[in-house]
């Protein structure tokens, strides 16, 4: 119904902006009692054309080996007196071993609780009393330790960024209460639809047993069966300087950085043991296309998504479909916000997402939807998502796909804390210093027919899952009849509950 | 309209941020949440650029935009290479000519609609998400402009028509009621002049009268005991919140609560995580706030509960640590990491050109000087133990206050 009304709307002012000088158009479109002979000139005058901007050339790190054989990746920023750096090593929880998913993530967690000289409570102090923040994390394919600071403090915050990844002290009591903490917060995350969709499509899209299958924090069973043994081990195995990239983005200059490695790292040492090869797993292939519902009884709307898998990192063609990508889900003007949030009024936001992972990750479109509406979105979300992988862009995509290519790189590099994280992934997930400059030109470079033919290879619906978290007794009904068989019912861990595809 | 430029050319990228002096605070009876969904409403077209192209032709250009509405102001802010400057201020200056006109009823019903989806997305569906939609009727009386969260109700969003959105325009959306920041990669002379050609030329009925009297306002806190209130949602584990008003933002004890929300949860070794989650493990988590405003503050505690944990238990635990703050000053080292923490975040917001565009539209709109970050860190630096102490025993009074529990619904586990 809204379809027809902005089409004509949009017409009908085209037409006035191309023949601003025909008197009787413009006496009918502006609702004034007495026409002027002439209209007076627009005051504002006509929009400025937005020239083409000049090409963007990402920076491209200064990577150097200190002598205990650390590898730093440094980008210089003397603007403000503020430096940001990232750890990062090749193991995420895509290494978790078979019945203990959450382990490398609850290695991380660990980290700073107690480290070096100090205790867990101890070393937050210290951290605080530097007035710096200190993050540790893991990612399916990585896990970091991260800390920003005031130029002023640097070498203190070293030290004890140095002690996290290093010097880690795992103590029984602290690991008994991290760990408790860490089984309750996934008893809360159950509660929050958005991370529930995520975590089902993984589990759906790559199935049993894949590397990428399971939430990187562990589901409520997996994480009980997890003890400070498997962690220490896990640490001694992942977590080594021959495997680690130190990324500094910043006001630090080159002989400060070797100086603060050599004194505080240099006596890190990797094991003589081989380290883990880093895992870049297969694309799970099927079955498919099918939906997999999760309850959530009541709730005012419902959590969609459509996956698929998308392409690995190291792919010279996943720039590419990154930009693709922009034009279906990845700007306020994409089809799928327009369709979905100002056509239909089914959402305040429908977007798609190309998972920046070492094996294959996942192409995903997503809203949350008035629960009323949910097949309605569905159906709609894929219609799109087909129109797209059939035709690519339009020339107008093409081109400001182009633009806000170069746009979200000028931005990515930006903020320091922002850039440190970007490259310290980067470097895990085994790409080259200059990998966003040779991502930068491929995207850039890229014809109508290159994206037309990645939204092709890689967008097809038909080759998809769709995911919905919402009330099962409002949406089951409808969504039946979108014809995807019968619907698979899995819990907020991402288990399968009950109900078989029928073939 | 104040205008204020910073340039920077350290990267390719520029920043237009103009912020209007219109809030959730400035709407009339049954209106709640319509400064927001007007906030919305400004990209819904004009005669010069019809419905989506505001956004059409600035991401064609290479930008992107958004906007943001709170109780005491309304931002809207573009970002884009440095060639789309005179697109992002020509677009600007156009809806401000004359969006208002030129409102239909298609268009308000559109944004209505998404307006009620943004609510239910980011409070209805989220798991302690009801609290703010809560909070505000709890905490400040009926007639207070801040007695109603700013998303609003379903109902008032429901009763706005094309004729309250003309009205809101005319009155608020003038350039005399406006600041605009440029930042970043640009030529403030040429900035300037293309500025004074499109917005120079948009009338003004000069700065509309702010409908809250200063003068009339409370002295202090307007609670006079603890108003309870025990709600529902789909959360697993139940959490108890404390909010109590406070002191206005850059009034005297705003700048030592920000402090005090530091001591009380920043970090493992603040009072309310060592206390509550670290040592007799009460609590899963622990947050505070305080959340400043142009006419009233409120300073907000909010803890989780472990699986299990009594919540008088748990209020009890929170109201030993407020009791000690307020009895005893905190120590010096307590009162060092959160000063250098706010020292740090002083730096840390900078990093953006977007950010910085922001915040010199803030200080301009707040204390009338974009140039005040500064004195504000100031306010920080020259804070005192027993200053922190005062405002604490002041503020944070355990017989008026608001105590908010939030426990699971029926479908708790339920699948």
């Amino acid at each position: 119904m809204s379809l027809p009304r902005v089409l004509a709307l949009g017409f009908l002012a085209m037409a006035a902006c191309a023949e601003p000088q025909t008197p009787a158009k413009v006496a009918e479109s502006v609702p004034r009692p007495a026409p002027l002979p002439a209209p007076p000139p627009d005051p504002l005058g006509p929009k400025p054309e937005a020239h083409l901007p000049a090409p963007y050339a990402p920076p491209v790190p200064d990577v150097f080996v200190t002598k205990g054989g650390l590898t730093v990746w440094l980008v210089e920023r003397h603007a403000l007196p503020y430096v940001a750096m990232t750890v990062s090593i090749p193991t995420g929880s895509s290494s978790d071993p078979k019945g203990k998913a959450g382990l490398a993530f609850e290695t991380a967690d660990m980290l700073d609780e107690g480290a070096g000289g100090r205790g867990s409570i101890e070393l937050s102090r210290a951290v605080d009393a530097l007035g710096a923040s200190l993050v540790t994390a893991a990612t399916v394919d990585a896990s970091t330790a991260s800390l920003s600071v005031l130029k002023k403090n640097l070498v203190p915050a070293f030290t004890l960024l140095s002690d996290v990844v290093a010097r880690p002290r795992f103590d029984p009591a602290e690991w008994k209460r991290a760990h408790e903490l860490e089984l309750n917060d996934l008893v809360e995350r159950a509660a929050d639809p958005e991370e529930v969709e995520r975590l089902v499509t993984r589990a759906v899209l790559f199935g049993l047993d894949h590397p990428y299958a399971h939430p990187v924090d562990g589901t409520t069973t997996s994480a009980k069966s997890i003890v400070l043994e498997d962690v220490r081990k896990f640490y001694l195995s992942a977590w080594r300087p021959d495997r680690a990239i130190l990324v500094v983005v910043g006001d630090a200059t080159k002989a400060e950085v070797t100086a603060l490695v050599d004194q505080n790292l240099g006596a890190w040492k990797s094991p003589t043991a081989a380290p883990p090869a880093p895992v870049a797993p297969e694309a799970f292939r099927g079955p498919w296309p099918r939906l997999v519902l999760v309850d959530r009884p009541e709730a005012p709307q419902s959590v969609i998504s459509l996956a698929r898998p998308g392409l690995a990192a190291s792919d010279p063609r996943e720039p590419v479909l990154a930009r693709a990508n922009l034009a279906l889900g990845g700007l306020f003007t994409s089809r799928l916000n327009q369709d979905l949030r100002e056509q239909r009024g089914y959402t305040y936001g429908a977007g798609s997402r190309v998972a920046h992972t070492r094996g294959v990750g996942s192409f995903v479109s997503y809203a949350s939807v008035f629960t009323e509406k949910t097949a309605d979105a569905v159906q709609a979300l894929v219609a799109d998502v087909a129109e797209y992988a059939k035709t690519g862009p339009t020339n107008e995509e093409t081109d400001k796909t182009r633009l806000q290519t170069r746009g979200d790189l000028v931005e990515k590099f930006e903020a320091y804390d922002r850039a440190a994280e970007h490259l310290a992934i980067e470097a895990a997930l085994g790409l080259p210093a200059d990998h966003e400059r040779t991502a930068a030109l491929a995207a850039d470079e890229a014809t109508k027919e290159a994206l037309s033919k990645l939204a092709s290879d890689c967008m097809d619906p038909s080759r998809a899952v769709v995911i919905v978290v919402g009330p099962a007794a409002k949406i089951e009904g409808p969504l039946r009849a979108l014809g995807y068989g019968e619907i698979e019912i899995r819990d907020t861990d991402g288990s399968v509950v009950k109900g078989k595809r029928a073939l | 309209m104040t205008v204020i430029l910073h340039e920077d050319h350290a990267l390719p990228v520029v920043a237009v941020n103009l912020a209007y002096k219109v809030g959730s605070r400035f709407e009339g009876p049954r209106r709640t949440g319509f400064a927001h969904l007007f906030e919305h409403l400004m990209f819904m077209g004009t005669r010069r650029a019809p419905t989506k192209a505001f956004d059409e032709w600035m991401e064609g250009a290479g930008g992107w935009n958004n906007a943001d509405t709170s109780e005491d102001h309304t931002e809207f802010f573009d970002v884009g290479p440095p060639t789309s400057l005179p697109l992002l201020l020509w677009l600007e200056a156009d809806r401000l000519s004359d969006l208002g006109p030129m409102m239909t009823e298609e268009k308000l019903d559109a944004q209505r609609e998404v307006v009620r989806n943004e609510r239910r997305q980011t409070s209805e569906n989220q798991p302690y998400g009801k609290v703010e939609l809560m909070l505000p009727e709890l905490l400040f009386p009926e007639g207070h402009p801040y007695h109603h969260p700013v998303i609003g109700s379903h109902e008032d969003l429901e009763a706005a028509t094309v004729s309250d959105v003309k009205a809101f325009f005319a009155e608020w959306y003038d350039p005399a009621n406006a600041s605009l920041v440029v930042a970043g990669d640009f030529d403030p002379k040429e900035a300037t002049a293309t500025i004074g050609r499109y917005f120079g030329q948009i009338s003004s009925h000069g700065a509309p009268v702010d409908p809250w009297d200063a003068a009339r306002a409370p002295a202090g806190t307007t609670l006079r005991e603890v108003v309870r209130k025990t709600i529902t949602d789909r959360v697993e584990l139940p959490k108890v919140i404390m909010a109590w008003q406070s002191p206005k933002h850059f009034a005297s004890g705003d700048a030592e609560l920000d402090l005090l929300a530091s001591v009380l949860t920043s970090g493992k070794a603040s009072r309310l995580y060592k206390s509550l989650v670290y040592d007799k493990k009460l609590a899963q988590s622990v947050e505070a706030e305080q959340g400043s405003g142009d006419i009233a503050s409120r300073f907000v505690v909010g803890v989780i509960a472990r699986p299990g944990v009594a919540l008088d238990k748990l209020e009890a635990a929170i109201d030993a640590e407020l009791a000690s703050i307020r009895s005893k000053p905190v120590t010096d080292e307590e009162l060092v990491r959160a000063k250098n923490g706010v020292s740090t975040g002083f730096v840390a917001r900078l990093q953006s050109v977007k950010a910085r565009a922001s915040l010199l539209n803030a200080y301009e709109l707040d204390v009338g000087d974009p140039g005040f970050a500064q004195k504000d860190l100031d306010r920080y630096t020259g804070a005192t133990r027993a200053g922190l102490q005062a405002v604490a025993a002041k503020v944070l009074d355990p017989n008026a206050r608001v105590v908010l529990r939030v426990v699971p619904d029926s479908h708790k586990g339920a699948l």
